[in-house]
């Protein structure tokens, strides 16, 4: 186990640059969740801490070593695939036990390790079989075997969990949770799944571009995005904006737009030198209340009503702008309806649309 | 709608022409399953006639007298006679043992060389496209060529390569590499391994790009070195493509006798003598089509058993 410093690291191939300037910091036995959409440079930035890609400037530190020049297998650390990347033709014994072997750990321990390894994940039934009778679980069991028998002080895994069916994903994510739990082993996570980063991390940098757009706990990042883009990535559904002006009334600030106007009262931000300048609410489907008794409401016409069993999504027109709310399943407003909502201010943010940032 | 359709016209009751329209039965039998059997059938008579036919005339040959200039001996059922005597004959055994060391020693040099630029072009650095068709192109030479184009250069009296040798000062003076039976063997081994390697190569090239990068990574991270990983994930991952390769091969070398034919004829003395050209020399020189029928369902049976102990031991068929 060891800290991870990321310092101003870069990467360009030719002119494209696909890292800019990162900066990271993670506590000695943390969580750090890559989050970005495809092509946003995160697997590049994992495979730089591991080594595999030389980075084209910046620091990776393990502990209290630079390892900038250090090869792969002198940086103890651990990687488990996307594909997985287990030796086709060795059993899972072999393969789980193939970085002991590699470093000449005498057999006896060799084999101790194994088993304890196939022990925590289960597939001790499993180790003199091929990886091609195998099946996706038990493939990703094999390859975090293979992670943890060496007991790294560094873990990476590269969207470990994205060749398995739904069902098996939330096993498996659990899987990882409570192995890190367990181990305790400082961990680097890469993925496109918010739900992974939200579950897993203790802390998330969402990337967008080769650049870190946030980089907080998740709970920060959930409820006060650092701008539009991490705003619209994380939560499902979406986070609605609400495009308007903000300005000075009787009561207080409000935010006109094309379908009336919202008070902004109990909002946790200074917004007084945007008064009378576009702006843009960014309100989470389930800030909305059915009941219109709240100060702040959104009123407009009912254009979907999206039963999903616990839950109703109700997709709201106000004023030519939709908005998702998330109600109790016993409300089914009727279709063509109108309808008042309620908003619980606290957790609405308000983004500049210039910048995309949040004010 | 158009299954409906379908079924009335099927229905419909067939007019005379119908019944006999030759078109219409073949693609009536084409949706029954024994359109297999018809698609397979040309393939079917064109390999009986040119090769299960000659083959087994061949092997039924061994067993009979046939010399074209002896006629006067008939062509009876002799039953093991020609067996017999190739136990007994000592150009037989020489033959045997060269073909042995012609066709191992090529084989290695061939995969060794193949592999290594199989792997040095897999690297995909600048140039190495440019560079594999020039490594691949030696294969392309039709084997008639390659041969006399090696004996010109290997040539005792204007041979270049004699001529780089002597100025290298490796060599006193000019030598006859096909006519000292010291050497004879391994120059015809040496001409054989240029013209073939490619085919290694182009083989292994292929292997090379179904495995999958990301082994390369983890086994970087698990502490193998270059040489391990050569060993423990790149070789036993082409191994099916280079047993395949090397049973092809081996055919190839025990059954084509041109390149020795061109380069040395065998001699000098026996030395470069293998069984497909003295089956060939007692063919078409000493016109006894008995005896070379004889060495040739030898060469067969020998191609056989070596390519099923070879599956065995490579085990292809497991994975």
């Amino acid at each position: 186990m060891a800290p991870l410093s990321i310092q101003g690291v870069r990467k360009s191939f030719g002119s494209v640059e696909v890292l800019n300037n990162i900066d990271i910091e993670l506590e000695d036995g943390g969580f750090l969740v890559l989050l970005g959409p495809s092509g946003c440079g995160k697997s590049t930035l994992l495979a730089i801490v591991a080594g595999l890609e030389p980075s084209s400037g910046g620091d990776v530190v393990i502990g209290d070593r630079n390892v900038n020049n250090v090869h792969p297998k002198d940086r103890n650390i651990a990687m488990v695939f996307q594909s997985y990347a287990l030796y086709p033709t060795m059993s899972v014994k072999r393969n789980i036990g193939f970085g002991l072997e590699m470093r000449k750990v005498p057999e006896a321990e060799r084999e101790a390790g194994v088993r304890k390894a196939a022990k925590l994940l289960q597939i001790e039934h499993l180790l003199e079989r091929k990886p091609g009778q195998l099946s996706g679980g038990q493939r990703q069991r094999v390859a975090m075997g293979r992670a943890i028998v060496r007991d790294p002080d560094l873990f990476l895994f590269d969207e470990p969990l994205s060749n398995l069916d739904a069902k098996l994903r939330v096993e498996m994510r659990t899987e990882i949770k409570r192995l890190h739990d367990r181990l305790g082993t400082t961990t680097v996570y890469v993925t496109h799944d918010q739900i992974e980063a939200m579950t897993l991390g203790t802390k998330v940098a969402v990337m967008k571009n080769g650049v870190i757009q946030q980089f907080a706990d998740p709970q920060t990042i959930y409820e006060r995005p650092a701008n539009m883009f991490v705003a619209g990535f994380i939560g499902t559904p979406t986070m609605n904006f609400l495009e308007g002006t903000l300005e000075q009334a009787e009561g207080g600030l409000v935010l006109r737009h094309a379908g009336g106007s919202l008070g902004l009262g109990g909002i946790e931000q200074e917004v007084g030198s945007f008064v009378r300048k576009p702006v843009v609410a960014g309100i989470r489907p389930e800030t909305f209340t059915a009941a219109a008794g709240s100060a702040s409401t959104l009123s407009g016409k009912v254009d979907v009503v999206e039963p999903t069993g616990p839950d109703t999504m109700v997709i709201l027109d106000v004023g030519g702008q939709m908005m998702t709310a998330r109600l109790g399943s016993r409300d089914r407003p009727r279709l063509g309806d109108p309808m008042t909502l309620g908003i619980d201010m606290r957790a609405v943010n308000l983004f500049d649309p210039q910048s995309g940032n949040r004010i | 709608m158009s299954r409906t359709s379908y079924s009335a016209t099927s229905s419909a009751p067939l007019s005379v022409w119908d019944a006999i329209n030759p078109v219409r039965m073949l693609g009536e039998l084409s949706e029954t399953r024994y359109w297999m059997y018809v698609l397979l059938l040309p393939s079917a008579l064109l390999i009986t006639a040119v090769v299960l036919y000659p083959t087994l005339y061949g092997m039924q040959m061994s067993f009979r007298e046939m010399r074209l200039n002896r006629p006067d001996l008939g062509t009876d059922w002799v039953g093991s006679k020609h067996y017999a005597r190739m136990l007994a004959d000592p150009i037989f055994w020489v033959s045997l043992r060269n073909t042995a060391v012609w066709a191992t020693s090529s084989i290695v040099l061939e995969f060794v060389i193949g592999l290594i630029a199989a792997l040095a072009l897999n690297r995909n650095l600048p140039g190495t496209k440019m560079l594999a068709v020039v490594i691949l192109l030696p294969y392309f030479l039709p084997n008639v060529v390659a041969g006399h184009m090696w004996a010109l250069m290997l040539d005792p009296r204007l041979g270049v390569i004699n001529d780089v040798l002597v100025r290298l000062g490796w060599l006193d003076s000019y030598k006859a590499w096909f006519a000292d039976p010291a050497t004879a063997m391994a120059a015809a081994i040496v001409v054989e391994t240029w013209h073939s390697f490619p085919f290694f190569t182009l083989l292994i090239m292929a292997g090379l790009k179904s495995i999958p990068s990301d082994l390369y990574k983890a086994a970087d991270i698990d502490g193998a070195g270059p040489l391990a990983q050569l060993r423990l994930i790149t070789l036993p991952m082409l191994k099916t493509i280079i047993a395949a390769a090397v049973i092809l091969r081996v055919i190839g070398l025990v059954n084509s006798p041109d390149l020795l034919l061109i380069l040395t004829s065998g001699g000098p003395g026996r030395s470069t003598q293998v069984l497909s050209l003295y089956a060939f020399q007692m063919a078409y020189k000493d016109f006894n089509f008995g005896y070379a029928g004889a060495l040739s369902v030898v060469m067969f049976v020998l191609l056989m058993g070596f390519a099923y102990i070879y599956i065995r031991l490579a085990k292809v068929n497991q994975d």
